[in-house]
């Protein structure tokens, strides 16, 4: 009579002997957490059985209130023979007293597999404790108990406290930087396009109309976008930068061709057009 | 204490030209008021006011022809004006004449609210001052 536990992927084993009206039986149950992603496992020999207990710190951590499954395989090797397994499941506290606990009698022919839910009372603190299974039957010689450990915590917002620290702080930060470097490149830009350009190059003469024409449209440039240099770059005599809107060139008489603009511009808006002189303007 | 600017409002509006002055008081500002540019004129020569708020189309004389006889005096040649008309600068000629006779700024009545032109009004003089 051999009782044998072995470790599987991501769960807890079970394994139990039974002798049942002098015939050989042997019951086998296999318990695990779900879902697992790793495995921690110890292991107890007990003269004629082995008991090895495993489970994952990711896979079992729920919240108060939460169902923490448990999946159970149990496989009779005693020749068809039906016998019934009483599984009883307990929490356990990190001080080992009982929070929680709940049985049922499983009838096995063959093998049973199924995945039993143990509800975490709602009003579980925080912290870790411990899962028992254990597994009995009738001619039973060695007692067939499994445990492992899982974590209770909180939940916000459907993520568990952690994660959701973890996530929202991961999260704020992303957005924040987001943000910032968002305003700095719309900042940027915007400076760019409302900087008024120097016209310091062009003779005194004409420097004036060159400004009056370059302001005005950048003041239009923020009131309409780049329609305004759309139809900057359609007025006869004007010839400007198509990205900048800087005036390159007039080759009209330039109080006509300031004319033509905010007549444009008049006609764009549906409205009439304000216009600004530049401080030098007065005192040249 | 900081002297008073004195501010003068060149306009045949009367409503317009109290309201104007109205807000302007309440800025500490000391409003003067003309009802047609040759009034204007006279104001401007004889009390050298900080600015002066110009209206275009005015009975007896226009506000252009009151900004260039404004202009050929010594005094009026740098005082800053603000012309606040509802005549768009769409007219070759008067664009030349702007160019020539140098407003700080050309703004469309129907466009500014009073608060704003007085506002305006606050920003040139800073500008001048600066």
């Amino acid at each position: 009579m051999i009782t044998d536990m072995k470790s599987f992927n991501n769960g807890i084993w079970i394994g139990a002997r039974a002798a049942m009206m002098g015939s050989i039986l042997m019951l086998f149950a296999i318990i695990y957490a779900q879902p697992a992603y790793g495995q921690i496992a110890a292991s107890k020999d007990q003269q004629n059985a082995r008991v090895d207990a495993g489970s994952s710190e990711s896979a079992s951590r729920v919240a108060p209130g939460d169902l923490l499954p448990i999946s159970l395989k149990l496989s009779n090797f005693g020749g068809g023979m039906r016998v019934d397994a009483l599984i009883a499941y307990s929490i356990l506290d990190a001080t080992g007293r009982e929070i929680s606990s709940t049985s049922e009698t499983v009838a096995v022919e063959t093998t049973a597999s199924f995945i039993k839910s143990v509800q975490i009372p709602f009003d579980t603190a925080p912290g870790t404790y411990t899962a028992l299974t254990s597994v009995t039957y009738a001619g039973q010689l060695t007692p067939a108990i499994s445990r492992f450990s899982f974590r209770v915590e909180r939940k916000i917002l459907g993520l568990f406290q952690s994660d959701f620290l973890l996530y929202g702080g991961a999260s704020s930060i992303i957005t924040i930087c987001v943000l910032l470097l968002s305003y700095i490149l719309v900042e940027r830009r915007r400076k760019a396009r409302f900087t008024p350009f120097d016209y310091s190059g062009i003779s005194k003469d004409r420097r004036t109309f060159y400004e009056i024409l370059s302001d005005t449209i950048m003041q239009m440039r923020q009131r309409v976008g780049d329609d305004a240099l759309v139809i900057a770059s359609r007025t006869a005599g004007l010839t400007i930068d198509p990205e900048t809107g800087r005036v390159l060139a007039l080759t009209e008489p330039p109080g006509k061709v300031i004319a033509a603009l905010v007549s444009e511009y008049e006609r764009f808006l549906g409205k009439k057009v304000s216009f600004s002189f530049r401080k030098d303007t007065t005192s040249a | 204490m900081k002297p008073q600017k004195t501010i003068l409002i060149v306009e045949d509006e009367e409503n317009i030209r109290d309201a104007i002055a109205d807000v302007l008081r309440t800025k500490r500002f000391l409003p003067l008021e003309a009802k047609n540019g040759k009034e204007g004129v006279d104001l401007a020569l004889t009390e050298h006011p900080d600015m002066i708020l110009l209206d275009l189309i005015m009975p007896e004389m226009d506000g252009m022809t009151a900004l260039k006889m404004i202009r050929k005096d010594a005094w009026g040649a740098h005082v800053p004006v603000i012309i606040l008309t509802n005549v768009s600068a769409t007219n070759e000629q008067l664009v030349d004449d702007m160019i020539t006779h140098k407003p700080m700024n050309y703004l469309i009545k129907s466009d500014w609210k009073i608060h704003d032109v007085v506002e305006k009004v606050e920003d040139v003089l800073a500008l001048q001052a600066a």
